[in-house]
């Protein structure tokens, strides 16, 4: 299964954190069910909702990025990051 | 006091509700409003109205029990063998080159950077972007325009039904043959017809302007009955009271269409519009039949080029790394149609 599903260690990393990330999230929901509220994005969503646009922001940060300079990676996952955080705070 | 006046409102939606309602403060009248539409709660207590519809959301202490979505488990099951774990195995791939399951080096990023500056990659992805927008453009009046033109009531329902489906009953590789034959100047009729009735010289397998206009063609022939049976269904769901009203204040057609048929056509229209977006964003199979690509680029969309790279050439770093940044395009272009399409307004 490992070998035909050609794991690597780093990928192997990100889908545990994501699982984690989506488990965790469950868990939270069930502490304290997300209430919906509008933010700078101007439509009305969740902390799932504001998870995901995070995510998908983040996503499109590294990709522009990869495209446009050859500065470090770990850079662009930083800007990726603040992004996400930004959009989960304030979005 | 506010909760009494709420409650009255909910209560008695059709008696003195506007003097109710103008009696109140401004902001309590669109909570007001709000009661008396679609959230009456008859069995709620005298106060309790007014919580509810707080603008900071609601929240809901009533227990519910969730065992139901047991029943959604199988779906799980069966899309995380369908999509889930293939798409983690094309992330494997995507920082890998792999000579064979034994033989892989990590590359890293490397294919992402590759394929993100590829000139080849840049020109077929704005080629489907142009495509996919004329396809909404072309199929989503003209499915509407279809819908509304189709008969209500009568013989005339099924028999326009029969005939508006029947493109759609049609496999994709079955659809591509007919319009290669169909498109060719020498032998098929709709290519003859161009060159020599209509006098203008087509011929799709030189000229790149034919050959999209050809593929262009097929898919509003191929799809526009999608957006139109859907659009229909839409049409079919309005209360006839809406049209007798509007004949009372004596509304044109157009006006009609305008103010009762289209707001009511929204939540099926987006689900034509995603449909169709990502139907036609990710077009392959009649492309490949009726052209192959060609001539040179001029219809290589980007899962032509994608297959290209993974099937023809067996480059499946890359094309791992391509297929995530496709996968990314649809996810967002669709996110917005659909958050546009439903949440504008609320």
């Amino acid at each position: 299964m490992l070998e035909w599903m050609v794991w690597t260690p780093p990928t192997a990393l990100v889908f545990i954190g994501l699982g984690l990330l989506l488990a965790g999230m469950a868990v939270w929901a069930k502490i304290s069910p997300p209430v919906a509220r509008r933010g700078f994005l101007r439509i009305e969503t969740d902390r799932g909702d504001r998870l995901y646009i995070g995510l998908i922001s983040a996503a499109v940060v590294l990709t522009v990025w990869i495209a446009v300079t050859d500065l470090s990676m770990w850079l662009a996952l930083g800007c990726a990051l603040l992004v996400a955080l930004v959009i989960g705070i304030w979005g | 006091m506010t909760g009494e006046r709420l409650n009255d409102v909910s209560g008695d939606v059709s008696g003195d509700v506007s003097s109710d309602v103008s009696d109140v403060s401004g902001e309590v009248s669109t909570a007001g409003a709000t009661v008396a539409g679609d959230r009456v709660e008859p069995e709620a207590p005298v106060g309790a109205a007014v919580p509810r519809d707080e603008p900071g959301g609601q929240v809901d202490t009533k227990p519910r029990n969730n065992r139901a979505w047991f029943l959604v488990l199988p779906v799980v099951v069966s899309v995380a063998f369908t999509a889930v774990i293939p798409l983690m195995t094309v992330v494997n791939f995507s920082v890998q080159d792999i000579f064979s399951p034994t033989d892989r080096i990590f590359v890293g990023l490397d294919w992402f950077r590759a394929v993100t500056r590829d000139p080849e990659v840049h020109a077929a992805f704005v080629r489907t972007l142009l495509f996919s927008a004329q396809v909404l453009l072309l199929e989503i009046p003209l499915g509407v325009a279809i819908a509304v033109a189709m008969p209500r009531r009568g013989l005339g329902v099924p028999v326009a039904l029969v005939l508006v489906a029947l493109p759609l009953l049609i496999p994709w590789n079955v659809v591509g043959t007919i319009w290669q034959i169909f498109a060719r100047g020498d032998i098929g009729l709709g290519g003859w017809t161009v060159n020599n009735v209509l006098g203008v010289n087509f011929n799709y397998t030189l000229d790149s302007t034919d050959a999209w206009i050809t593929v262009l063609i097929m898919d509003v022939w191929h799809w526009t009955p999608l957006v139109a049976l859907l659009a229909y269904a839409g049409l079919r769901s309005i209360p006839e009271p809406y049209f007798q009203a509007a004949q009372i204040d004596a509304a044109s057609g157009w006006a009609t269409f305008r103010h009762i048929q289209l707001p009511r056509l929204r939540g099926v229209l987006t689900i034509a519009i995603l449909l169709r977006f990502m139907d036609s964003f990710m077009i392959y199979t009649e492309p490949f039949v009726v052209t192959g690509g060609g001539p040179g680029n001029a219809t290589s969309f980007l899962s032509i080029l994608l297959s290209k790279i993974a099937v023809g050439q067996f480059d499946l770093g890359p094309a791992g790394a391509f297929s995530l940044l496709y996968f990314l395009t649809v996810q967002i272009v669709s996110y917005v149609f659909f958050t546009v399409l439903t949440r504008t307004g609320r």
